[in-house]
């Protein structure tokens, strides 16, 4: 072994701090760089919607001006006004409510129950049944559409009503697969306990498993709501008058019977978008969370 | 209070890798008014599904369970009159402690007062009082673990089902704890079945011990006959800590030959093992009964051996010491007044008055 | 861990030391015994999925069956009539059928594995960031996927116009290059579709690749450190490798997803300009709901199904070789 003398190993420490502050100058570089890429994607995720919100209060002379102004220098709310009174958006947006509501909690209640009853309890073709109704999920919507549109629209004479576009949707497969992953975490043993402590069957689903099953039941309900507000296939296939249409298909129709008014279309898709769009900022963490629920662990 | 009687029992379920197994296999047993039965044994031993079958949470195969005169094979748990309390408490998070003490009776349509007045009266008996408007979450491991037991004590139930109560708890707790429901027991004059996995547990709580191993009773005993009188290899290596030394041996007239060294069999032994003299037996010695001879007043004529300790450990008050007799290790527990050391070798009395012998192919003791 | 719900002996008879114990075993042989009591013991649980499983039987398993046999028929709004595999021969010699297929696959190739790139990198940069940052990104990223793919066709169309207010002509002013028709032209159309997703909605893959991020162990990397591996080498050989379920779970949710794309192609282009965006969703809604032929939709569908599965099939055996979960 070679004897180092003292200037070597000063020389040596020195040689190590430069590169140890190398490495951190390195790191900072690249951190800001990705924090502007990311940036600079955020931004492009965001242009479409606050082009639509800009438009959106444009005059249709502005709408079409060349340079374009990215905040309307005369703001008008006239593309609201035609697309309300010559659309009917208050009609739509009513409908969607409605219907996007009464969807949610019963398909909550009936896939929280059905959850349960799959994750927590045993009988005999249990197993079987899941995967069968899993399986289900594999097969696209347009194979089963023709006859059950055929079914809905002539056999159970639902056209163009409010059941007609609720029934057959009520209760999606995806939620009682979400349930039961959510419900296959709780303790057994409080249900032991409440059957020990007399409790009826539906009684332990109603008050013990769904108050301790908040967080779950938040994201089903969530994801339901809006995935029904922004539903538009099926909707559109069972309605046919404009005080039936929801939102989607409102604004759909919207479209093609009024080519160029691209003003009210934007005013419409605000209309569509921004409630969500509130609802999803103001419970973002169910969002967040309820994507991993089902997929990750599944 | 009641006796339970457990008869021919046989638990059996589907594995999904290992097709049909046996949890309980022909198990029968009679738990006495007011007594404390113990279940014990090591995971996956049937313990815990046997009391849930008692408690009606599962479904026995085949067999009959008395509860008291009643035959409650397909009696739903609620009305068993019994009460549980599990291994992580089982307590409702969403309701407070006076809620969860009141859930079971409240859902018999027991009128308000009186399940005010039971409430009032489990809570004065395991002091918790003051934790009655708290929710579970708020609690400690200890508190909770009360809690559990006063919700089983306000049912007033013929039996008490415990399933590994202490386990959660760490190791002083436990010892407190094992106080009390020693305790509890006298004062509700219960009848009390209680499963744990942990021998120490077993043999200071039960006034009778079950002991089992893959679904099958081993023995059902107090604990000094099992401490003294063990039915096999498995009931005397589980019951003991450290657990009892087992040594192949052959029998020789009153001598027993080891790969090392040749005891002495005591004379009022030798009548029990006339009939495997010649042959091959397995030895059982536990460590308490191996001595040092630095601590005793005058050193034996017989059993006395000069071994190489491989290691010591010291524990405070005692020594472990482990050697080797042939293929076998051996571990001893001594005095540390001792004072011996790792890989010296020191003088030794094995006391074979305390000598089990087992039968080598049936592992059951030689008697 | 069912019950035997079949007859059983009489008398169990068991010896306990001197005693003789005789217990009668119950004698379970009555049908209707058997059936009330397994009511009791499960009927609250059939009881608890009914609603679903009645509504799956009504709407998915009945139309499953009704559109296979529809599609051996020809099938309009007033008459049926079977004629064998005659929907199939037609559509498989049909030219519109095999430019949707085309379409359907180009739009699939151009978009799946590009978009699941694009979610891994964006993933790959936002999982080193301290948590404020990777909430804000994520819900960033995220935002677009609540409104409706209405909404979004509808800005896209907007902003795809092919005169000089879209914005997307705009922009390419501001860079210099020409104006472009976009979906106004065949050659374009296609092309413009595809870009619409490279942009935004990659909210939920990003969601999903952080939280696997998350699952692998630091000491895989702080072993790679010592073994003085680069970047690159760690992202090839220890990133990318065990991301590999996420991959899947994306590959073949994305294929089924842009196999089915319709809202788009409804909304700005109808299919045109001249086929040049219809996809095979498309076609089938055309067919059963312009043209009112049922029977020769049931079978493209069922084509459409066919492909989805085969495709998924071969993806999962393919990936999932080599994949540890």
């Amino acid at each position: 072994m070679e004897l180092k003398t003292a200037t070597d190993s000063q020389f040596q420490a020195k040689l190590d701090e430069q590169k140890d502050l190398q490495r951190k100058f390195l790191k900072r570089i690249v951190l800001i760089i990705v924090y502007v890429l990311l940036a600079l994607w955020a931004v492009f995720t965001f242009v479409p919607l606050l082009w639509m919100l800009s438009s959106s209060f444009k005059d249709s002379s502005a709408i079409t001006s060349v340079p374009p102004e990215l905040f309307p220098k005369n703001p008008t709310l006239d593309a609201y006004k035609r697309i309300f009174k010559v659309g009917g958006l208050g009609r739509w947006f009513l409908n969607s409510t409605i219907i996007a509501a009464v969807s949610t909690v019963i398909n909550v209640f009936f896939a929280s129950l059905a959850g349960y009853a799959f994750s927590k309890l045993r009988f005999p073709g249990r197993n079987a049944i899941f995967w069968v109704l899993l399986a289900s999920i594999m097969i696209p919507g347009q194979v089963t559409l023709i006859p059950l549109y055929i079914l809905v629209v002539d056999t159970f004479q639902m056209e163009n009503t409010y059941a007609g576009i609720i029934v057959p949707g009520m209760v999606s497969v995806g939620s009682i697969f979400l349930m039961r992953q959510f419900m296959t975490s709780l303790p057994s043993s409080l249900i032991d306990a409440g059957r020990i402590d007399a409790c009826s069957e539906f009684g332990i689903f109603w008050k013990i498993i769904l108050p301790i099953s908040k967080p779950g039941l938040a994201v089903l309900g969530i994801f339901t709501f809006v995935a029904h507000w922004n539903n538009f296939f099926w909707p559109f296939l069972v309605t046919n008058t404009n005080s039936m249409r929801t939102l989607q298909v409102g604004l759909t129709s919207f479209r093609f019977e009024n080519l160029q008014d691209y003003g009210a279309m934007m005013a419409g898709a605000v209309c569509s978008a921004v409630p969500m769009i509130i609802v999803f900022l103001a419970l973002q963490k169910y969002f967040l969370q309820g994507i991993t629920i089902g997929a990750v662990k599944g | 209070m009641a006796e339970v009687k457990f008869l021919n029992i046989v638990k059996q379920f589907e594995d999904e890798n290992k097709g049909k197994v046996f949890a309980v296999k022909d198990a029968s047993f009679t738990v006495k008014d007011k007594e404390f039965l113990v279940f014990v044994g090591p995971s996956g031993c049937g313990k815990t599904t046997s009391l849930r079958m008692v408690a009606g949470l599962e479904r026995q195969t085949s067999g009959d369970i008395y509860i008291g005169d009643r035959l409650v094979n397909k009696v739903h748990p609620k009305d068993r009159d019994i009460a549980m309390v599990f291994q992580d408490y089982a307590l409702y998070p969403h309701m407070t402690i006076r809620e969860n003490l009141g859930f079971g009776l409240k859902n018999l349509k027991t009128p308000k007062e009186e399940i005010e007045a039971k409430i009032k009266e489990a809570a004065s008996i395991l002091s918790i009082e003051n934790l009655l408007d708290r929710k579970p979450r708020e609690l400690s491991g200890g508190q909770r673990q009360r809690i559990a037991v006063g919700r089983a004590i306000v049912r007033n139930p013929s039996v008490f089902l415990f399933d590994e109560p202490l386990s959660n708890l760490d190791a002083k707790l436990r010892v407190q704890m094992r106080v009390e429901l020693s305790e509890l027991h006298k004062r509700l004059e219960a009848t009390i079945i209680y499963v744990t996995h942990d021998q120490v547990e077993a043999m200071t709580l039960g006034q009778r011990i079950v002991v089992m191993n893959a679904g099958e009773i081993q023995q059902i005993a107090t604990p000094e006959e099992l401490y003294e009188k063990p039915n096999n290899l498995f009931v005397a290596g589980f019951i003991g800590s450290p657990p009892m030394n087992f040594v192949k041996a052959r029998l020789n007239g009153n001598q027993l030959h080891t790969a090392s060294y040749t005891f002495t069999v005591p004379e009022e032994k030798l009548k029990m093992y006339k009939k495997y003299d010649g042959k091959e037996v397995i030895f059982g010695i536990r460590p308490e009964d191996i001595l040092s001879t630095k601590l005793m007043p005058s050193v034996p004529d017989k059993n006395v051996y000069h071994v190489n300790l491989k290691v010591v450990e010291h524990l405070g008050a005692e020594l472990l010491i482990y050697f080797d007799i042939g293929d076998d290790q051996l571990t001893g527990r001594v005095n540390a007044d001792a004072k011996l050391k790792q890989l010296e070798p020191t003088e030794l009395y094995f006391n074979l008055n305390k000598m089990q012998l087992f039968d080598p192919k049936t592992q059951e003791r030689i008697y | 861990m069912i019950d035997d719900y079949g007859a059983s002996a009489f008398w169990k008879v068991s010896f306990k030391g001197d005693e003789v114990m005789a217990t009668s075993v119950e004698k379970q042989s009555h049908w209707g015994e058997n059936a009330k009591q397994f009511l009791k013991d499960y009927g609250w649980c059939y009881a608890f999925i009914a609603l679903p499983f009645l509504l799956f039987l009504v709407f998915t398993v009945y139309p499953l069956f009704s559109a296979f046999i529809m599609s051996f028929q020809e099938y309009g709004i007033l008459k049926s009539k079977f004629i064998g595999i005659d929907n199939y021969k037609y559509l498989l010699s049909n030219d519109i059928f095999w430019k949707a297929m085309k379409n359907t696959t180009i739009y699939t190739l151009g978009t799946v594995p590009v978009n699941i790139l694009i979610t891994f990198f964006l993933s790959l940069m936002i999982f080193p960031l301290n948590r404020r940052s990777q909430t804000f990104f994520k819900a960033s990223f995220y935002l677009p996927a609540v409104t409706s793919g209405i909404t979004m066709s509808l800005i896209w169309l907007w902003m795809f116009d092919p005169t000089q207010s879209g914005l997307m002509n705009i922009v390419l002013g501001w860079m210099g290059f020409d104006q472009q028709l976009f979906l106004a032209s065949s050659k374009s159309a296609l092309f413009s579709l595809m870009l619409m997703t490279y942009i935004g909605g990659h909210g939920s893959g990003v969601i999903l690749y952080l939280a696997a991020m998350g699952g692998i162990p630091k000491s895989l990397y702080e072993a790679a450190d010592i073994d003085a591996a680069s970047w690159w080498s760690k992202l090839k050989n220890i990133t990318w490798p065990l991301l590999k379920p996420t991959t899947l779970y994306m590959l073949i949710t994305g294929v089924i997803g842009s196999f089915q794309v319709f809202e788009a192609t409804y909304v700005m282009t109808q299919g045109g300009p001249n086929f040049a965006t219809t996809t095979i969703a498309f076609l089938i809604y055309q067919h059963a709901f312009q043209y009112y032929q049922f029977g020769l939709a049931a079978a493209e569908a069922f084509i459409l199904g066919f492909i989805i599965i085969v495709i998924s099939i071969l993806q999962f055996k393919y990936m999932a070789s080599d994949v540890e979960y």
